[in-house]
């Protein structure tokens, strides 16, 4: 398993370079997504007059509200779903790499990648409880 | 109008600063979008944590596809920051915003003592660092950059590096399962506190990160700079996270000012990574540190004036 890399002898295989390949692309595609997301909603904003800093109440944050606001061109809709976007990047990350470790039978860092999930599992429950 | 352009030329100004300097957006966000534009202290954290996972991201997916991150080492270490990432960002609802700005004064004294410490950088590099990318703390990644802040220097020496051996035994060993290439990672359990910590300064503050973990790998851990820097990076995003979804449902993300932002920051650390070989950074950084400490006073001023 193990490979050489700059006349290194290391433990990284080649299934681990794989997945490393699948996040960068992942990464890389998935943050110019979601700018080009934030990017409309600004554009959006400047053409519809909104003063960010004047406005007296920010829209709140509704998910299921996000495909309307879009279809409706409204800026807040690609606000949300870039910025949404944003952070279900490192999440997706997260996923890949699991998925990539389980490929690769490394059960203790499928293991990690679950228990990551579950502690941003639990921060989005423990916001909810706060909300609620 | 005007306003989202002075946001957007805010952020790019941030991330412009933050990456020739070796540091992330949040350092220099939170306190321009508090003292310069008046917003509350928790929606600039909230905002701040956003623009870092956006840098993050973008730097994360060039340093794995350049195998310059340690993947599984950030991957392990990052479950104890989003652990503290979580705390962290719970307590930030609890805390009165005068102790978060006496934190964040503190914070910001804390980063320019250690820029002032480190050595002045050398503009005539060696050859392997003109070759060899150069990573900054919490931005995207810098070719061939050398900064004061992230090249190693007496008071954070470069780790010395142990051949790994990959043979049947130290494949038991999760330690060595998170070596790379030339260095063997130590002091595990060390890290995870470390991270722990890094992770809650994270949430309270809408920083990186950064200047707790890197210290902690090479100092602590046997990592080298180069990949503990780019390690790092990666880490923020799920550290941010964490905590920035915390600050999503309790409604604190303005999406109105953190587009602008946001979208400042990314063009800001972009265009930084790409002049930086062309411009001389000793000056900035004494500028830096003079605009650190004199907000670091101001930040203070406005938490015991409450």
């Amino acid at each position: 398993m193990s490979v050489t890399r700059r006349g290194v002898e290391t433990p990284v295989s080649d299934a681990a370079f794989a997945i490393e390949a699948t996040i960068a692309r992942l990464l890389v595609l998935g943050t110019y997504t979601a700018i080009g997301m934030v990017l409309l909603g600004v554009i959006g904003m400047a053409l519809t007059g909104v003063d960010p800093l004047g406005v007296a109440t920010a829209p709140s944050f509704d998910l299921g509200r996000i495909p309307a606001d879009i279809l409706a061109l409204r800026p807040e809709g690609f606000l949300w779903l870039g910025l949404v976007l944003v952070l279900a990047l490192p999440i997706g990350r997260v996923v890949v790499a699991g998925l990539g470790f389980l490929a690769a039978r490394d059960g203790r860092l499928a293991l990690v990648s679950l228990l990551v999930l579950l502690v941003v599992t639990g921060s989005i429950l423990a916001a909810m409880g706060l909300e609620g | 109008m005007i306003a989202g352009l002075v946001l957007l030329i805010g952020g790019a100004g941030v991330g412009l600063f933050g990456s020739l300097l070796g540091l992330g957006g949040g350092i220099l966000l939170v306190p321009l979008l508090t003292l310069g534009f008046g917003r509350p202290l928790r929606e600039a954290v909230a905002i701040s944590l956003v623009s870092v996972i956006v840098t993050s991201s973008a730097g994360a997916g060039v340093y794995l596809r350049r195998h310059v991150a340690n993947l599984r080492l950030g991957m392990t270490l990052e479950l104890f920051t989003a652990c503290g990432a979580l705390l962290g960002g719970l307590v930030a609802f609890a805390l009165p915003g005068p102790v978060l700005e006496g934190l964040f004064a503190l914070l910001l004294g804390y980063v320019a003592v250690s820029m002032l410490r480190r050595r002045e950088p050398a503009r005539a590099a060696a050859p392997t660092a003109q070759t060899e990318p150069a990573i900054d703390a919490d931005g995207p990644l810098v070719e061939g950059a050398r900064d004061g802040f992230t090249t190693p220097s007496p008071s954070l020496p470069a780790a010395p590096s142990e051949p790994a051996t990959p043979d049947a035994a130290t494949a038991l060993d999760f330690t060595a399962h998170l070596s790379g290439p030339g260095y063997r990672v130590t002091h595990l359990g060390l890290g995870t506190v470390g991270a722990v910590f890094a992770g809650i300064v994270s949430a309270l503050l809408g920083v990186g990160g950064g200047i707790v973990k890197v210290p902690l790998m090479t100092l602590a851990m046997n990592v080298p700079l180069k990949v503990a820097t780019a390690t790092s990076n990666m880490m923020i995003g799920i550290t941010a996270t964490s905590s920035a979804v915390i600050y999503l449902l309790r409604g604190e993300i303005n999406p109105y000012i953190a587009g602008p932002v946001a979208i400042g920051v990314f063009v800001g650390a972009s265009i930084g990574t790409r002049v930086i070989n062309r411009i001389d950074t000793r000056v900035l950084r004494w500028l830096f540190i003079a605009v650190l400490l004199l907000t670091a006073v101001q930040m203070a001023a406005k938490a015991v004036s409450r």
